[in-house]
């Protein structure tokens, strides 16, 4: 391969190297301040997980991720494709084209622009075997990324083909991004293909090359169509930070972070600014959003919000109160990133902590009839929560079980209960619930008990995750109906009707409990599907998270998630929270019930 | 079996339809799907305001159907209207009706109050509801022989409540509550009554005095705030939670007995037959009227007509009129469709 151009150098390359200049300096500050705003042992777990083997999955992600997007692959082939063909041919051209540098142009290792405008400045044939083999890869991943492109366009336009009802609403950076890039690469190829006859080419550029050649003189346009090659990639580079395709570069250093360990700590600085400016704002999470169904609350979902938080706009707190906290969108993003962490972290920092009064709280000292004064693995403290004393069916059911598997229990809050603490933390008050958190602890440690048993879901969630119990096991009832089952403490005779699981939020993506409640009601009754896979479910409408929905809205919600559970048509719908049982009971036209009074029903 | 006028429902509604109907010499078959006619005045006891027995008044209205055929223990399956004006109806029995007019009489019925989780009917033993304690008055049981200590009534259980999908309120319980805490005062008169409420509703004549006379002569406490729980003490008594927001308190007190004004929801048990004959129906359920105000007893579809508490929250005497105007309104109808 001979250089062409003896310096190296032709002017139209000013555009690109500007372009690529800009990017590196804006990336690095970007980074650096990331970097610097991250505590020192969040420093130190980098640091470690950079020099250990931590890094092989670093690089998988980054491969399987930014790459290859095997995430959106597994959700509809086709945009995974698209997704995958643009990124990873992408990648192999610039790849490749360093590669052929550092071969054949050594001289030339480190100038910027080379490995981009290579068939610019090279003559060769495709006769050699270097240029059949160098020049069938390029034109091969080009020809992937210009599928890529295509169904891009394509998917533009009739969005649902792949696999989305709804996209995300493009602001200025975003259209000048989205047109320079699908420019970028059929210029490359018109460019390749008029340089061809000089520079080399495969099947892809010689043969374009050679039909346009009846045609038109290609070394007349050959500069032109080089300049608008390289204009267009400046186009692409400079409007990139303020487009949605800033992701690009960004979620490397999201996933170098992400598997060191840390979180966000505020809504849009540290942490949360790499996250925030990783949403490739793809809209999956539109979709995903239970809110969706109503119409214009779709505008506040979790991509949006990542939008106001980038731009830093004052109703981010708007849209974070609007939210169910369901965290479905967390699950089906393919960036990972925690929105739901983002939106509380924001109604953290908006929350006025001084008007709490929490004198009721020394009142509340309930006695409990254990005298041992020592600790018993087997002794079952109950806790019914304000949402369970709401739907009193539950306990009495899951009484009636315990009475029959002949289990020693107290009921901590027959009397009325000190809040479990979690409404308020949804709400940004964790500071406030400390006190609750506090008074809490001490009434259940002085319990003596082994098992701290809940009904409600969001119980569960804020004593596992922000209680410290000294090792009384904190179980739901779900669970504990389970062990008994094991231990042969209660037996069951299985039902011939069919039933639908729901997944309460907080207990199944909240808490990762999927398998012991289907183990129960699998035992009880003929165990259907519902049309979402259990971490996909759908919130019931009654999330005490939002401060935002009016009982319409929670309604339609309800019945959308209603819709999807029903679909195969079961006779029952069982759940295993108080709040999803009275937000699915007043609306479902079959019974509904909770796992306990299935369970006490088919109890023999 | 053919006739002039198909009336659906044996209740106060249906029955005076069909003996006003019947007065006109027109051929009227009342159905009912219960065994014995009356809806639900056969399970009260005493109607308001005057104390007046439920039973009198529902056997002066069956004494005056007349040559009406009345066909007990059955119900509609399937009604359509054919090209001319008739309607052909089928029965449960298998029997075919033809007939030239349908008058819905179809009522109400009671909010299942276990929808209203938090109150616990159907868990405690005492908590019952406002149709349960007409029952036991009917019965001549009332609370038992012992006098109880404390009774609450709670008003508006599936009332004018959004959380559980019925918005409208149900018009009668506010007074109904009022008679019911008198009554049992007269029977248990050392026994101390509160009566929670979110407003009390006493738009009928002699409703106020009533109201009045309940504090004044019979010491009934009233309460404004909704209830929030019900719970159930180790001796079976129930606790309620509430607040009284006329003192901004919380409250929690414990009762012998608690009874839930159910309140009156639309029968959607008919709406398949009135999908059949495309009647337009409100949100809430209930038939809409063609007019609300002149012709209140008329629906989208000619020949149909609908009376009583079928479009909404009615008392008897505004049924008893309603169902006598209704009878003049079919009779028109018939004179038109059959002299042209």
């Amino acid at each position: 391969m001979k250089e062409r151009i003896i310096f190296g150098y032709d002017p139209f390359v000013i555009p690109f190297t500007l372009g690529v200049i800009f990017i590196m300096l804006y990336l690095g500050t970007g980074t650096l301040r990331i970097l610097l705003s991250l505590s020192r042992k969040e420093a130190l777990n980098l640091l470690r997980s950079i020099f250990s083997v931590k890094i092989f999955k670093t690089i998988k992600d980054i491969l399987f991720d930014v790459l290859l997007h095997v995430k959106i692959f597994k959700r509809n082939i086709l945009l995974g494709y698209m997704h995958a063909s643009i990124a990873f041919g992408w990648f192999m051209l610039i790849f490749i084209g360093h590669i052929e540098v550092i071969l054949y142009t050594p001289q030339r290792n480190g100038v910027i622009y080379y490995p981009v405008f290579f068939r610019y400045f090279v003559m060769e044939t495709s006769q050699t075997l270097r240029g059949a083999f160098f020049f069938f890869l390029m034109d091969l991943f080009l020809l992937i990324v210009l599928s890529g492109i295509a169904l891009a366009i394509y998917k533009r336009f009739r969005s649902v083909r792949l696999g989305m009802k709804r996209t995300t609403r493009h602001k200025t950076g975003d259209k000048i991004a989205l047109w320079s890039l699908w420019l970028i690469f059929p210029l490359r190829l018109v460019a390749e293909s008029f340089t061809a006859d000089i520079s080399g080419g495969s099947f892809l550029t010689g043969t374009i090359n050679t039909l346009m050649g009846r045609f038109v003189e290609s070394t007349l346009y050959m500069d032109t169509l080089w300049w608008a090659y390289s204009c267009a990639l400046a186009l692409f580079l400079f409007a990139l930070p303020f487009s949605r395709y800033m992701h690009i570069p960004t979620e490397i250093l999201l996933i170098f972070l992400r598997n060191a360990g840390i979180k966000s700590t505020s809504s849009r600085n540290g942490f949360a600014e790499s996250e925030i400016y990783s949403c490739s704002s793809c809209g999956i999470c539109i979709d995903a959003c239970p809110m969706s169904v109503v119409d214009e609350k779709s505008n506040y979902t979790s991509v949006y919000l990542l939008r106001k938080l980038r731009r830093r706009k004052l109703d981010s707190l708007f849209l974070a109160e609007q939210c169910l906290m369901c965290g479905k969108c967390v699950e089906l993003c393919p960036v990972e990133i925690d929105s739901c962490r983002l939106k509380f972290l924001k109604k953290r920092e908006n929350f006025p902590d001084q008007i709490f009064d929490y004198n009721y709280l020394s009142k509340k000292h309930p006695e409990f009839k254990s005298s041992i004064n020592r600790q018993d693995r087997e002794k079952v403290l109950y806790y019914a929560g304000c949402m369970t004393h709401l739907t009193p069916q539950i306990y009495k059911s899951l009484f009636n079980i315990m009475d029959k598997a002949q289990i020693d229990y107290s009921f901590m809050d027959r009397d009325g209960s000190i809040c479990c603490g979690r409404p308020l933390i949804l709400a940004g008050g964790e500071r406030a619930a400390k006190e609750l958190i506090r008074v809490n602890s001490e009434l259940i440690i002085r319990a003596n008990a082994g098992i701290l048993l809940l009904s409600c879901p969001i119980c569960y969630k804020v004593f596992k995750e922000n209680y410290s119990l000294n090792g009384v096991e904190v179980m739901h009832h779900s669970q504990y109906i389970n062990l008994l089952i094991k231990q042969g403490k209660i037996k069951l005779k299985k039902g011939d009707f069919s039933v639908v699981y729901h997944d309460p939020c907080d207990l199944g993506r909240g808490s990762g409990v999927y398998s012991e409640p289907r183990a129960v009601i699998s035992s009880a009754a003929v165990l259907k599907e519902s049309s979402n896979l259990p971490a996909e479910s759908i919130c019931c409408g009654g999330s005490l998270a939002s401060r935002r929905f009016s009982q319409s809205e929670r309604e339609s919600v309800t019945l959308h998630s209603l819709e999807k559970l029903n679909i195969n048509n079961p006779e029952k719908l069982i759940t295993a929270c108080p709040l999803c049982l009275r937000s699915f009971s007043k609306l479902n036209k079959r019974e509904t019930l909770d796992i306990a009074q299935l369970v006490e029903e088919q109890m023999i | 079996m053919e006739g002039d006028v198909l009336v659906i429902g044996g209740g106060p509604a249906g029955m005076e339809t069909a003996s006003r109907i019947s007065d006109f010499n027109r051929n009227v078959i009342l159905i009912e799907k219960e065994r014995e006619l009356g809806g639900h005045i056969l399970k009260w006891d005493r109607l308001f305001p005057d104390g007046v027995p439920a039973s009198d008044v529902n056997n002066n209205l069956k004494e005056s159907l007349g040559t009406t055929k009345v066909l007990l223990g059955n119900y509609l399956i399937s009604i359509e209207k054919r090209e001319d004006y008739h309607f052909i109806a089928q029965l449960n029995s298998g029997e075919i009706i033809k007939c030239s007019t349908v008058v819905f009489a179809t009522g109400f019925k009671l909010f299942p109050a276990q929808k209203k989780q938090e109150y616990g009917y159907g868990l405690y033993e005492r908590v019952i509801t406002n149709a349960d304690l007409e029952t036991r008055f009917k019965k001549g049981d009332g609370l038992g022989k012992e006098s109880p200590k404390r009774i609450g009534f709670v008003h508006c259980v599936g009332s004018r409540d959004e959380k559980i999908c019925n918005k409208q309120c149900s018009k009668l319980c506010c007074i109904t509550a009022i008679k019911q805490a008198i009554e049992l005062k007269q029977l248990y008169p050392d026994t101390e009554i509160y009566c929670f409420y979110m407003d009390l509703r006493m738009y009928g004549r002699g409703y106020e005095d009533l109201y009045l006379e309940a504090q004044l002569k019979y010491g009934i406490r009233f309460i404004r705030g909704r209830v929030s729980e019900i719970s159930q003490d180790q001796s079976g008594l129930v606790i309620v939670k509430a607040e009284d927001t006329l003192s901004s308190r919380p409250l929690k007190i414990t009762l012998d007995w608690v009874i839930l004004m159910a309140g009156i929801i639309s029968e959607r048990e008919n709406d398949f037959l009135t999908q059949q004959l495309s009647l337009q129906l409100g949100e809430d359920g209930f038939i809409n009227s063609v007019d609300p105000i002149q012709k209140t007893n008329q629906t989208n579809i000619s020949g149909v007509f609908v009376t009583g508490s079928a479009t909404g929250p009615k008392t008897l005497p505004e049924v008893i009129n309603e169902a006598r105007s209704t009878a003049l309104s079919v009779n028109e109808y018939l004179n038109r469709v059959k002299n042209g």
